[in-house]
């Protein structure tokens, strides 16, 4: 089952073990350059809000109430990254934009792959920011309105039909994660943490933006450790401010600063070490496909504003450990313009 | 110490053994106290904060904002607001639930719906 609580969507599998939960945000963040240089991973500004798209269900299109799931704001040409708040349960993740799969750049599936792998396991990846389109690099997701030709959806299908973010999780075999836990001395848990107006236009997708170092970690359960037998799955439907505002009737959250604002006021990025995890190479489709700049330069357009390369002088290097990572700006970070 | 200093001094401490900005002092900074109070309040010298305050620390520290407001005794002001709408209704649930198990609670959770896609 899937709850939305506190805008953070929670699996939970309490028909396969009691402590098989894990959370899902989407943090807000910088717009890194699309400018073919390498970035350091960006902060997390906070969640975006998310609402059942239930709710608006009289003035949203046929299609959407349809999908179901939730519905979130952004911005056109804002930037998001995918947290993982995972805490000792181990789980199988598949990200898809457009009913793309931002692993691989393979259509939907319902059900796990190796060959090549098209999920995230949790907890070892913390993080996800974009689309792997090189070993150890992804393209950070950027919304482009629909039907514009930007999306990872379009490149590879030519078509503008799904938009939106597409997540399914599956939760480890219960009988693998006891043998796993009886040959680990775990630590002290902490205390566990229990007349309308109709939107008609298109909704957002996800594009791929500036590059970044990340590693999307390989597998090293195996996959006969998932329980495929059981997986929720949600349908992120991207709303643009205006239609967030004619919809929920609330102010979706102030754009980030730019990169070179951010990077020039002397505040954190970020890297990650992953330990001896062994990342995952890119396919061939994401590698073929062309960033949010590059495309609007073919285009003859510039869609993306500010989008002016920053100098990085402050990293903080993070590295793997139990818990949920934390990789957001400080609050005295927040209130500098 | 209390069980709401406890929760708090070990939250605050696994942050910081990766991530120095979670020292007592920086943390209490970014949530707007002073290190003395923070540090009295993990200690349990004094009574949990503010419920402003309990939700600032919960976020800081990347916890439940209603786990850490119920260790300290409190309920959320937009949950009182649910409660006092309808509070027949909803006492009478919740007592109801009281003794239920966890799984039997979540039933009456609303759910994320599903749809075809």
């Amino acid at each position: 089952m899937i709850t939305l609580e506190h805008d953070r969507l929670v699996f939970r599998f309490p028909e396969v073990h009691k402590d098989a939960r894990c959370g899902i945000e989407f943090q807000r963040t910088l717009r890194i350059p699309d400018d073919g240089l390498d970035y350091p991973l960006p902060p997390g500004m906070g969640r975006f809000p998310l609402r059942h798209l239930d709710d608006y269900a009289r003035r949203v299109p046929e299609e959407w109430l349809r999908r179901g799931g939730v519905l979130m704001p952004m911005h056109q040409a804002e930037a998001m990254w995918i947290n993982f708040d995972c805490r000792g349960y181990p789980f199988a993740v598949k990200i898809a934009t457009g009913k793309t799969c931002a692993l691989t750049g393979e259509g939907w599936m319902n059900h796990l792959n190796t060959e090549p792998q098209d999920y995230a396991v949790l907890p070892e990846q913390p993080w996800l920011d974009g689309y792997c389109v090189a070993k150890g690099i992804v393209r950070q997701f950027v919304a482009m309105p629909l039907g514009q030709g930007y999306t990872v959806e379009e490149q590879l299908t030519g078509e503008a039909e799904h938009g939106g973010l597409q997540v399914i999780a599956y939760p480890m075999k219960a009988e693998r994660y006891e043998e796993m836990i009886s040959s680990e001395s775990a630590g002290a848990p902490l205390p566990e943490a229990e007349a309308y107006s109709v939107v008609k236009s298109a909704p957002m997708g996800l594009a791929p933006g500036g590059r970044m170092r990340q590693e999307i970690y390989e597998d090293e359960y195996g996959l006969d450790a998932w329980d495929q037998r059981h997986a929720s799955r949600c349908f992120v439907t991207i709303a643009n401010s205006v239609q967030w505002m004619t919809l929920t009737g609330e102010r979706p959250p102030t754009e980030a600063p730019t990169a070179r604002a951010y990077a020039s006021a002397g505040l954190p990025w970020f890297d990650y070490f992953g330990g001896d995890l062994t990342a995952l190479a890119e396919t061939e489709k994401l590698r073929g496909i062309a960033s949010v700049a590059d495309k609007g330069a073919g285009n003859g357009e510039s869609p993306l504003p500010e989008n002016e390369s920053a100098s990085v002088e402050r990293v903080i290097p993070l590295r793997r450990r139990g818990s949920n990572q934390v990789r957001e700006m400080s609050a005295e970070a927040a209130s500098t313009p | 110490m209390t069980q709401f200093g406890t929760f708090v001094h070990t939250a605050r401490r696994s942050l910081q053994e990766a991530d120095r900005r979670y020292s007592l002092r920086q943390v209490a900074k970014r949530i707007g106290v002073e290190p003395g109070y923070l540090s009295k309040i993990e200690r349990g010298q004094v009574a949990p904060p503010s419920e402003a305050a309990t939700v600032r620390l919960a976020k800081e520290l990347d916890q439940d904002p209603d786990v850490l407001l119920a260790l300290g005794g409190k309920v959320s002001s937009d949950l009182q607001e649910v409660i006092r709408k309808r509070p027949r209704l909803f006492a009478q649930l919740i007592r109801e639930l009281r003794d239920a198990p966890d799984q039997a609670v979540l039933r009456l959770v609303r759910e994320v719906r599903d749809g075809d896609w």
